[in-house]
C-alpha cells in the first residue's frame, strides 16, 4: 500500500471533478431545482444523464469545480456538498460527496504507471456510472422538495486547506466563503446512503442528508 | 585507420559503452548517407554517360586503403546501380572491398566476403558481375585463412597483374602448410612426450598466422624481429625438410622474382604459426601491433637497420632482444635446429630476399623478414648460448621484452620434431603464459629455459618448475605455473592446486564449506546421539533461574515469536590480525595477502593489492577523512603491512579454529545454526528462546561474550524475526554490539534505509533501481510488485518487493544440500593450444572430482563455464592475470550417469569445450560445475529416514505406555472426533514420508484445503511450543524430545503465517452444560478451518495427526464444568488461554501477509483458497445446525477484536490468519510477517467481508436462532460501527435494511428487539460520525 503521487492526484482530481459536474447537474435535474427545460439528454459513463444549457449555471458549476480541484489534488477536500436550500436558505437536502483516500492500494495498481491503466479506468467509470445511476433514482427515497429551491456548493476542506485556496480564489475571481451556519446547519437530519465506491485510487460514497420536515 | 574500424565494431556490436545511444544517431546517419548516395546516383549518372546497373543488388563497404579509392569506388557504384555503404552494416553491406586487412580486422571477420577492389573495376570492365570468388582477399573459412593470408602477401608482393596466379599460389601454399602439419604430426607420434602438441598445432597457427601476417603488413617492428628470428628455429632439419621444399618450390612456380622472399615469409609464416599455436605470444604481438608507435628508438633502429641487410639486422636482433639471457639460451637451441634448418632449406633464400625486400613495394615487412633470417643464420653461425646470451644483452622496453619473448615462445612450439626440442619447447612454453606480461619474469623463464638446454632436454619439470616462480610474483599467483604440452597435465594440477592453495577467496569460502559441514555435523551428531548436551542453553537457563529470583516479571512476557540472530565478527581478519597485538587497536590497520615472509616489492604489473581491506577504522577511527591511502601509509610506520600479511596467515589457522570454536559455542546454545562465511553464523533463536525463556537481548549478550572469550575478537549480533531483519540490525549493532529490531520498530526502520543495504542489491542493481528514481527501501515500496518483477525478473522482484518491506521468509538453513560441486578459476588462464586447455580441463576436472569425493556427491549435470575475452577488450586486463573484460558463456551436458569421475567429467567437459569452437587463447576463466547431486547425500538422507521411520516406530512402541492423563483425554477426543481420515492412516506410508514442518511439504500442505490436506497428513503435528506441557515433554525419551524441538524449530523456520495443518474439532456450542472443551457430537464433518483453534497434538501417536480444538471464548466457559475437569485438563486449558491472551496483543499488530508476497507461495490461488475457507467457516456452522452466529462468534470470539483487521485485505487475496490466538501461537513466524498498513482494515462479520456472506450469516442467525444472544448483537453492532467508520455507509443502510426485513419478518419479537437495540446502537454512532440519522424508510 501507499500513497497516491501527486500526479495521480491530480488524475483523480480530473476524473472525480468531471463527475462532479456531471452529478451536480443531474441533482439539480433530479431534485428540480430548476426547471427541466434547461436540461438536455446526454450521455455520459455510458448513462444517460441530463446537462443544464443554462450558460450561467453550466459557468458557475465549472467554476466552483475549477477551485474544488486543487484541494482533491491536494487530498484536503473532505467533503462535496450540493446543498438543496428553500426559499428561506435553509437546507432541505444535501448530496454528500464524501472522498477520501483509498483504503489501501493494492499492489496490483500501485504503480503510477498503471494508473493509466484501462482496466482501472473502465473500473473507476463503473462505479462512477453507479453513482450516477443511483442519483437519477435517488428521488425514490426523498421527499419532494418545497418550490422555488436554490441550490449551492460547500466543500468540507481538512485543516487548512482554506487558506491555499484563496490565492486560487484572487486568480480565479471565484472566491468562496465560509459557509454560514444556516447554510450549513439542518435540522433533524436524516441521511440516506446512496453509494459508496472503493476504488484503487480513491474511495467515495455519498449520501443525502434530508431534513425530516421540507415545508 | 584500424582505430576507427574498432570503434565501428563496437558500435555495431552496440549495447554497451554508451555507444548504445549513439545507436539512434547512427541509424540516421546511415540512412541518411544512403539517401545522399541514391540523390547523387542520377546525377553523377548523367554526368558519367555511361551506366549500367551491373552491381544492383551489390552494396559494398570500403574497409581500408584500397586501389581504386573509396570515393572512385563509390562513384562506380553509383553509375553501375551499387550501393556504396559508409558504415558497415552486417545485414545490409554484401560485400567487404579491402586490399588488406590489419590483424585486427581480420579477426573480427565471420565469413563475411572480403574482396579485392579489382572485382569491381574488372566487373565494369568485362560489363557484367564477375563472380567475386577469384578476388576473395581470403578464404571464407579460418582454416585457410592463413593460407590466404600468405598469400595475400604473396599477392601484394607480386602486385595485382599476378591475379590469375593467385589460385594457384593459394593451393600451393596450403599444401606447404599441410605438409608442415603432417610433418609435425609424424614427429610427435614418433616422439612420445608431446603428444599433445601435434593436433593443435594445425589447429592454432591460424590465429597466429593472422597475427603473423598483420604483424608482416603493419610497421611494428618487434613482430618483424619474431619474424627473424623465427626461420631458422623453423626450419629444424627434421620437421621441416618436407614442407620447406614445398615451398620453396611454389613460390619458384610464381613467375616474379621476388618469389624467393615470398617463399621465406611464407615458411616463416608457418612457423611461426607453428610455434605461436604452442606460445601465448600472440597476444603479445597483438599487443605490440596497438603499440607500434610507442615503441623506444630500438626499434626505429630496427626499422633502419633492417633494409640494410641480414648482417646488420642480426646485429639490429641483438638489439631488439636484450633483456633475457634465457632467449639467447633458448635461442641457441633452437639456433642449433635452425642451423641445421638453415643450411639445408632457408639459409640461402634468405639472403636473397633482403635484396628483393628493398625492392619490393611493401618496406616493412620485406625488410624485416630478411633481417631476421640473417640474424638467425649468424646466431646459427655463434651458436654456443652464451652466446645468444650475448647477443640480446640489452634491456628494451617492456613491450619490446613481450615482443621478444613473444618471438621465443614461437620459436619454442614449432619444434616438436625431435624429442628434445619438444622438451625444451615445452618448458618454454610453460612458463610463456604466466610470463606474459611481466618482463622479468621472462627472463626467468628464459633462464630456466637455457638451465634446461643446457643441462638437459630431458630435464623437463625440473626446468618448468625452476622457470616458474617469479620470487615476486609468486605472491598470489600461480602465475609459474605453466603448461608444457608434456606435463601440461601436471603443470597444470599444479597449478590448479597451487591456485586454490593460493585463492583467498577460496580458502575463505572453503571456511564456510567447513563451518557448515561442521554444523550438518552436529545435527547428524545430534541425531544420532540423541539429546546434545547444550553447555551454553543450560548457562543460560541458569541465568534466567537466576533472573527470575530476581525479578519474577521480566522475562515472564516472552513470546514465541521467531527470533533469528545474525552473530558477525567485527573486522573478522584485522581483529584476527592483531588480537595479539593490543598496540594496534583503534589503529588503521590494513590486511593483504602476502604470505611472503619478508617485505616484497610491489609487482612491477600488478597494483599493490591490500586485497583484504579491512575496516577497522571504519568503527574505531574517529576521522573520517583518512582515506585508504592513509592507511597504507600510516601502517608501516606501525608495522610493515608485509609482516602484518605474514602474520594474519599464521592466525588464520588458529583463527579458523578459533572462529570454529565460537561457532560450536553457539552450537552449545542450539543446533539451528547456518553458518553464512568464516566469520557470520545465523542462528534460529525461536526455540531456544522460548524453551529457555530469555529475551534475545541476552541471547545475544552471552553469545558475544562467549566469542569474545573464546577468539578475543569482537562480535556483533543482530536480532530479528527473519534473516533479513536480523542482517540489517547487525549493522546498527555494528560495532561490537547488539541490535535488536523490533516488530514494531521495522517499518520505519527499513524505510530509510538505502536499496544498496539490502542483501542482494549491489552496484548494479542499486544503479538500475536509482535509475528508476528508488533510493531508499520506502521507494521502494512504492514500486508495483509486477514492476520489480519485470525490471529484475519475477524471482528477484518478488524477494526485492518483500526485502524492501522487511520481509522475508527464508528459513535459516542449517542443513545446506549441496546443490551444486564446482571449480572455477579465473586467475591467469592463458592457453595457447587447444590441448593446454584440455589438460587444464582435465585437471579442473580432477579437482571438481576430489570436492565431489570430499562431499560425497556425484552429479549427473556437468557445466562447463568459460569466460572469453571480449571482442575488443585488451588482451591483458590491468589486473596482472586477471580475466579483464569478458563474455561469460556456460554449456552443460548430461551425463549417462552420475559420476564423480574426474576422468568422465573431463571427457565431457572437453567436448563441450570443442563445440564452443572458441579461441583458446581467448580463454580467461574456465569453470565446471556438476548439479544434480546424489549419492551419497541420499544414502544420507537414507539414514535420516531410517531414523525417523525407526523414531516412529519408538513412538508406536511406547504409545500406550506414554500416553499420560491429559493425552488420554485428547485421545479419547481424536477416536470421538473420528478424524475420519487422518486417523484411521496406516501409520508412515512409505519411508519418504515427510519430515514434520520439512520446509517443503509444509507450505504444499498449508495450501490444500483442509479436507484434502487431512487425507494427506502423514506427517506427526507437532503442537506448538507453547501448548506443550513441558513436564511431559521432558518426560519424553531424549529422541523423541529433540525431534519434537526439531519439528518446533522447523516449523518456525519454514512456517509462513500459514494456519496450522492439522484436523481440528471445532468447539461445539459453549452451551452452558457443555463442557468447555468442544462436545464430539458437535464435531463438523466438514473439517473447517482453525479459526480460533488450538492444536492439541500428542507428539507420541504418531497416527493420529492432532486435534485442533477451537477454544471457545473464555467468558463462555462454564466455571462448572471447569472445575470438574481433571487437574491437568485444567492446567493446560489455563495455559492455552493464557497464551491466547499473551497472543492477542500481539496479534493485533500482525497483519496477515498478503500471500502475494510470499517468495514461494503464488499467492492468488491461496488467497481464494482462503477465502472460500472464510465462507464455508461462516456459513457451514450452519448447517451443523447450531447458531451460526454463536459459531461465529466462537470462533471470533477470541479474537473479536482483530476480526475487522484480518479482513482488512481480503481483496488483495489477503491471507487470512485465522485471527486465532493459538494458531498464531502455533506459528511463531507469524510476526515475520507483520507489515504495518497504512490502510484501515475492511469491516468484516464473522469472517465475512461480502454482503452476500453476511446476508447469509444474518438470515441464518435470524432464521436458526429463536433468541439472539447479546454478544451476536453486538457482534453486529460491532462490524456496523466499523462500516461507518469505513465509510461505507451503502453497505450500512443495506445490512440494516436486511435486518429490519428479516427480524422484524421474525416470529419472535425478540428479534424486532434485537434490531430495534441495533439500530439504535447504529443510529448513535452516525449521529455523532454525520450529525444525522440515518433515514429508515
Amino acid at each position: 500500500c501507499r500513497r497516491l503521487t501527486e500526479q495521480e492526484y491530480s488524475m483523480v482530481a480530473d476524473i472525480l471533478c468531471e463527475f462532479l459536474e456531471v452529478a451536480i447537474h443531474l441533482i439539480l435535474y433530479v431534485r428540480e431545482v430548476y426547471p427541466s427545460g434547461i436540461f438536455q439528454k446526454r450521455k455520459k459513463y455510458n448513462v444517460p444523464v441530463q446537462m443544464s444549457c443554462h450558460p450561467e449555471l453550466n459557468q458557475y458549476i465549472q467554476d466552483t469545480l475549477h477551485c474544488v480541484k486543487p484541494l482533491i489534488e491536494k487530498n484536503d477536500a473532505e467533503k462535496v456538498v450540493v446543498v438543496i436550500m428553500d426559499k428561506e436558505h435553509h437546507p432541505v437536502e444535501r448530496f454528500v460527496f464524501e472522498i477520501s483516500q483509498p483504503p489501501l492500494l493494492s499492489i496490483r495498481f500501485s504503480s503510477p504507471l498503471l494508473i493509466r491503466n484501462d482496466t482501472l479506468l473502465s473500473h473507476v467509470e463503473q462505479l462512477l456510472r453507479a453513482f450516477i445511476l443511483k442519483i437519477s433514482v435517488c428521488d425514490a427515497v426523498l421527499n419532494n422538495n418545497p418550490p422555488g429551491c436554490s441550490f449551492t456548493v460547500l466543500v468540507h476542506t481538512r485543516d487548512a486547506a482554506t487558506r491555499n485556496m484563496e490565492k486560487v480564489q484572487v486568480i480565479k475571481d471565484f472566491p468562496w466563503i465560509v459557509a454560514d451556519e444556516q447554510e450549513v446547519h439542518m435540522q433533524e437530519p436524516r441521511l440516506i446512503p446512496l453509494k459508496t465506491m472503493t476504488s484503487d485510487i480513491v474511495k467515495m460514497q455519498l449520501y443525502v442528508e434530508e431534513r425530516t420536515q421540507k415545508t | 585507420m584500424s582505430r576507427d574500424g574498432w570503434m565501428k565494431k563496437k558500435a555495431n556490436v552496440g549495447g554497451d559503452n554508451g555507444w548504445s545511444e549513439r545507436g539512434g544517431y547512427m541509424a540516421a546517419k546511415v540512412s541518411k548517407l544512403d539517401e545522399q548516395f541514391k540523390l547523387d546516383a542520377p546525377r553523377e549518372k548523367h554526368k558519367e554517360g555511361a551506366c549500367s546497373s551491373i552491381f544492383s543488388g551489390v552494396a559494398i563497404y570500403v574497409n581500408g586503403y584500397t586501389e581504386p579509392s573509396a570515393d572512385e569506388l563509390r562513384r562506380l557504384m553509383m553509375l553501375h546501380g551499387g550501393q556504396f555503404h559508409v558504415y558497415y552494416s552486417r545485414s545490409k553491406t554484401t560485400h567487404i572491398i579491402a586490399n588488406n586487412l590489419p590483424n585486427s580486422k581480420i579477426q573480427e571477420l565471420k565469413g563475411e566476403k572480403v574482396i579485392r577492389p579489382e572485382w569491381i573495376t574488372d566487373s565494369i570492365k568485362a560489363g557484367r558481375l564477375l563472380p567475386y570468388l577469384q578476388y576473395m582477399l581470403y578464404a571464407k573459412q579460418k582454416g585457410l585463412l592463413f593460407p590466404g593470408m600468405t598469400l595475400r602477401q604473396t599477392s601484394e608482393i607480386a602486385g595485382p597483374s599476378h591475379r590469375p596466379l593467385q589460385l594457384n599460389a593459394r593451393q600451393k601454399l596450403h599444401l606447404p602448410q599441410r605438409s608442415i602439419q603432417a610433418s609435425v604430426l609424424n614427429h610427435e607420434q614418433s616422439s612420445s612426450g608431446c603428444q599433445n602438441n601435434s593436433v593443435p598445432v594445425s589447429s592454432h597457427s591460424l590465429p597466429q598466422s593472422v597475427q603473423h601476417s598483420s604483424t608482416t603488413t603493419q610497421p611494428s617492428h618487434s613482430a618483424s624481429s619474431h619474424l627473424i628470428t623465427d626461420p631458422r628455429h623453423r626450419n629444424p632439419p627434421h620437421t621441416h625438410p618436407l614442407s620447406n621444399p614445398s615451398h620453396t618450390k611454389h613460390p619458384h612456380k610464381s613467375p616474379q622474382s621476388t618469389h624467393p622472399q615470398e617463399v621465406e615469409f611464407q615458411i616463416n609464416g608457418f612457423l611461426q604459426t607453428s610455434r605461436d599455436t604452442k606460445s601465448h605470444s600472440k597476444i603479445n604481438e597483438m599487443q605490440e601491433c596497438g603499440k607500434d608507435h610507442p615503441r623506444l628508438a630500438g626499434v626505429s633502429k630496427v626499422v633502419k637497420e633492417a633494409p640494410l641487410s641480414n648482417g646488420h639486422t642480426h646485429l639490429v636482433n641483438g638489439a631488439l632482444k636484450p633483456d633475457d639471457l634465457s632467449p639467447a639460451t633458448d635461442q641457441p637451441s633452437a639456433d642449433k635446429d635452425l642451423l641445421k634448418g638453415r643450411a639445408k632449406s632457408s639459409p640461402d633464400k634468405p639472403q636473397s630476399s633482403p635484396v628483393q625486400s628493398q625492392t619490393k613495394p611493401d618496406p616493412y615487412e620485406f625488410p624485416h623478414s630478411p633481417p631476421k633470417q640473417s640474424d638467425q643464420s649468424p646466431d646459427l653461425e655463434e651458436q654456443s648460448s652464451s652466446l645468444g646470451a650475448e647477443q640480446r644483452p640489452k634491456p628494451p622496453p617492456p613491450n619490446y621484452h613481450e615482443a621478444a619473448k613473444a618471438s621465443e615462445s614461437h620459436l619454442l612450439p614449432k619444434q616438436p620434431q625431435t624429442p628434445n626440442q619438444l622438451d625444451k619447447i615445452s618448458n618454454k612454453t610453460h612458463p610463456s603464459p604466466a610470463s606474459l606480461s611481466l618482463s622479468y619474469s621472462s627472463v626467468r623463464l628464459n633462464g630456466s629455459h637455457h638451465n634446461a638446454f643446457s643441462s638437459d632436454a630431458a630435464s623437463l619439470s625440473t626446468t618448468n618448475t625452476a622457470a616458474t616462480p617469479d620470487p615476486p610474483a609468486g605472491n598470489s599467483s600461480f602465475s609459474s605455473s605453466s603448461k608444457s604440452s608434456a606435463q601440461l597435465l601436471e603443470q597444470t594440477g599444479g597449478l590448479i592446486s597451487e591456485f586454490y592453495s593460493h585463492s583467498r577467496l577460496h580458502q575463505i569460502s572453503t571456511w564456510r564449506t567447513g563451518f557448515s559441514e561442521y554444523v550438518n555435523e552436529l545435527h547428524s551428531k545430534r541425531k544420532v546421539a540423541g539429546g546434545a548436551c547444550f553447555a551454553g542453553k543450560d548457562r543460560l537457563r541458569k541465568l534466567v533461574a537466576q533472573r527470575h529470583v530476581d525479578s519474577q516479571g521480566t522475562s515472564a512476557a516472552i513470546n514465541v515469536k521467531s527470533c533469528i540472530l545474525h552473530v558477525d565478527m567485527d573486522c573478522f581478519f584485522v581483529s584476527v590480525g592483531i588480537r595479539h597485538r593490543p598496540e594496534l587497536k583503534g589503529k588503521p590497520v590494513a590486511v593483504t595477502s602476502n604470505r611472503g615472509q619478508a617485505r616484497v616489492p610491489v609487482r612491477p604489473g600488478a597494483n599493490p593489492q591490500v586485497e583484504m581491506q579491512y575496516y577497522q577504522r571504519k568503527y574505531t577511527n574517529p576521522q573520517p577523512e583518512m582515506t585508504d591511502d592513509d592507511d597504507l601509509h600510516r601502517t608501516p610506520s606501525q608495522e610493515s603491512p608485509d609482516s602484518h600479511a605474514s602474520r594474519m596467515h599464521q592466525e588464520t589457522a588458529s583463527l579458523s579454529m578459533a572462529e570454529i570454536a565460537s561457532c560450536s559455542y553457539e552450537a552449545s546454545y542450539t543446533h539451528d545454526i547456518e553458518a553464512l562465511s568464516c566469520d557470520e553464523v545465523l542462528i534460529d533463536g525461536s526455540t531456544l528462546l522460548a524453551e529457555v525463556g530469555v529475551n534475545p537481548d541476552d541471547l545475544a549478550k552471552a553469545i558475544r561474550a562467549d566469542i569474545r572469550e573464546k577468539t578475543g575478537c569482537c562480535a556483533s549480533v543482530g536480532m530479528g524475526s527473519n534473516i533479513l531483519l536480523a542482517r540489517l540490525a547487525t549493522r546498527k549493532a555494528k560495532p561490537n554490539g547488539q541490535h535488536f529490531l523490533k516488530s514494531e520498530e521495522v517499518d520505519d526502520f527499513i524505510r530509510d534505509l538505502p536499496v544498496t543495504s539490502l542483501p542482494g542489491v549491489g552496484p548494479v542493481m542499486g544503479r538500475k533501481l536509482a535509475a528508476m528514481g528508488v533510493r531508499s527501501c520506502g521507494d521502494l515500496q512504492q514500486v508495483s510488485l509486477s514492476q520489480l518483477q519485470k525490471k529484475f525478473g519475477p524471482r528477484t522482484g518478488q524477494t526485492l518487493f518483500r526485502f524492501c518491506r522487511g520481509l522475508d521468509d527464508r528459513p535459516v538453513r542449517y542443513e545446506k544440500e549441496r546443490k551444486s560441486v564446482s571449480a572455477e578459476m579465473n586467475y591467469n588462464i592463458r592457453f595457447t593450444k587447444v590441448d593446454e586447455a584440455e589438460c587444464f580441463l582435465t585437471n579442473l576436472s580432477m579437482e571438481v572430482q576430489k570436492r565431489l569425493q570430499e562431499a560425497g556427491l556425484r552429479g549427473r549435470r556437468v557445466t562447463l563455464k568459460v569466460m572469453v575475452r571480449k571482442v575488443g577488450a585488451p588482451v591483458e586486463p590491468a589486473k596482472y592475470g586477471g580475466h579483464g573484460i569478458c563474455d561469460n558463456l556456460a554449456r552443460t551436458v548430461m551425463l549417462a550417469q552420475s559420476t564423480d569421475s574426474g576422468q568422465l567429467i573431463a571427457t565431457a567437459v572437453i567436448k563441450l569445450l570443442h563445440a564452443m569452437k572458441l579461441q583458446v587463447q581467448d580463454l580467461r576463466g574456465v569453470g565446471i560445475q556438476v548439479q544434480l547431486l546424489e549419492g551419497n547425500q541420499s544414502v544420507r538422507q537414507d539414514c535420516n529416514v531410517l531414523r525417523k521411520r525407526s523414531i516412529k516406530d519408538l513412538l508406536l512402541g511406547q504409545e500406550p505406555s506414554a500416553k499420560s492423563n491429559n493425552r488420554d483425554t485428547h485421545q479419547e477426543k481424536t477416536s470421538s472426533t473420528t478424524v475420519p481420515s487422518a486417523s484411521s492412516l496406516p501409520h508412515p506410508l512409505s519411508p519418504a514420508e515427510p519430515v514434520p514442518g520439512t520446509s517443503k511439504e509444509q507450505p504444499a500442505f498449508r495450501q490444500t484445503p483442509k479436507h484434502s490436506r487431512s487425507r494427506l497428513n502423514l506427517s506427526i503435528e507437532v503442537p506448538s511450543p507453547s501448548q506443550v506441557d513441558r513436564s511431559v515433554l521432558e518426560a519424553l525419551p531424549a529422541e523423541l524430545r529433540e525431534q519434537v524441538e526439531q519439528s518446533w524449530t522447523k516449523r518456525d523456520g519454514k512456517q509462513n503465517n500459514c494456519r496450522s495443518p492439522g484436523l481440528q474439532l471445532s468447539t461445539a456450542n459453549p452451551r452452558p452444560s457443555s463442557p468447555p472443551r468442544p462436545a464430539p457430537a458437535s464435531v463438523p464433518a466438514l473439517y473447517t478451518p482453525p479459526v480460533g483453534t488450538l492444536l492439541l497434538q500428542i507428539p507420541n501417536q504418531p497416527d493420529s495427526p492432532g486435534i485442533v480444538l477451537e477454544l471457545p471464548n473464555f467468558s463462555q466457559v462454564d466455571p462448572d464444568v471447569f472445575a470438574a475437569l481433571p487437574k491437568e485438563l485444567q492446567e493446560e486449558l489455563k495455559s492455552a488461554y493464557s497464551c491466547v491472551t499473551n497472543i492477542q496483543p500481539q496479534a493485533k499488530i500482525l497483519e496477515p501477509k498478503n500471500p502475494l508476497l510470499q517468495l514461494k507461495q503464488p499467492g492468488v490461488g491461496l488467497g481464494r483458497v482462503k477465502r472460500r475457507y472464510k465462507r464455508k467457516n461462516a456459513i457451514s456452522p450452519v448447517k451443523k445446525g447450531a447458531s451460526p452466529l454463536k459459531k461465529r462468534q466462537m470462533t471470533n470470539s477470541p479474537a473479536k477484536t482483530l476480526a475487522p483487521a484480518v479482513k482488512a485485505r481480503e481483496p488483495i487475496n489477503v491471507l487470512k490468519t485465522e485471527t486465532d490466538p493459538s494458531t498464531s501461537s502455533s506459528h511463531p513466524d507469524i510476526p515475520e510477517s507483520v507489515t504495518k498498513l497504512i490502510a484501515r482494515p475492511a469491516p468484516a462479520l464473522a469472517g465475512a467481508c461480502d454482503l452476500t456472506d453476511i446476508k447469509t450469516l444474518l438470515r441464518e442467525w435470524v432464521t436458526t436462532i429463536t433468541e439472539p444472544m447479546e454478544e451476536d448483537i453486538l457482534q453486529v453492532v460491532k462490524y456496523c460501527t466499523d462500516l461507518i467508520e469505513d465509510k461505507d455507509l451503502e453497505r450500512l443502510d443495506l445490512i440494516i435494511k436486511y435486518m429490519k426485513r428479516i427480524m422484524q419478518q421474525s416470529v419472535e419479537s425478540v428479534w424486532s428487539m434485537a434490531f430495534d437495540f441495533i439500530l439504535d446502537n447504529v443510529q448513535v454512532v452516525v449521529q455523532q460520525a454525520y450529525g444525522s440519522t440515518l433515514k429508515i424508510a
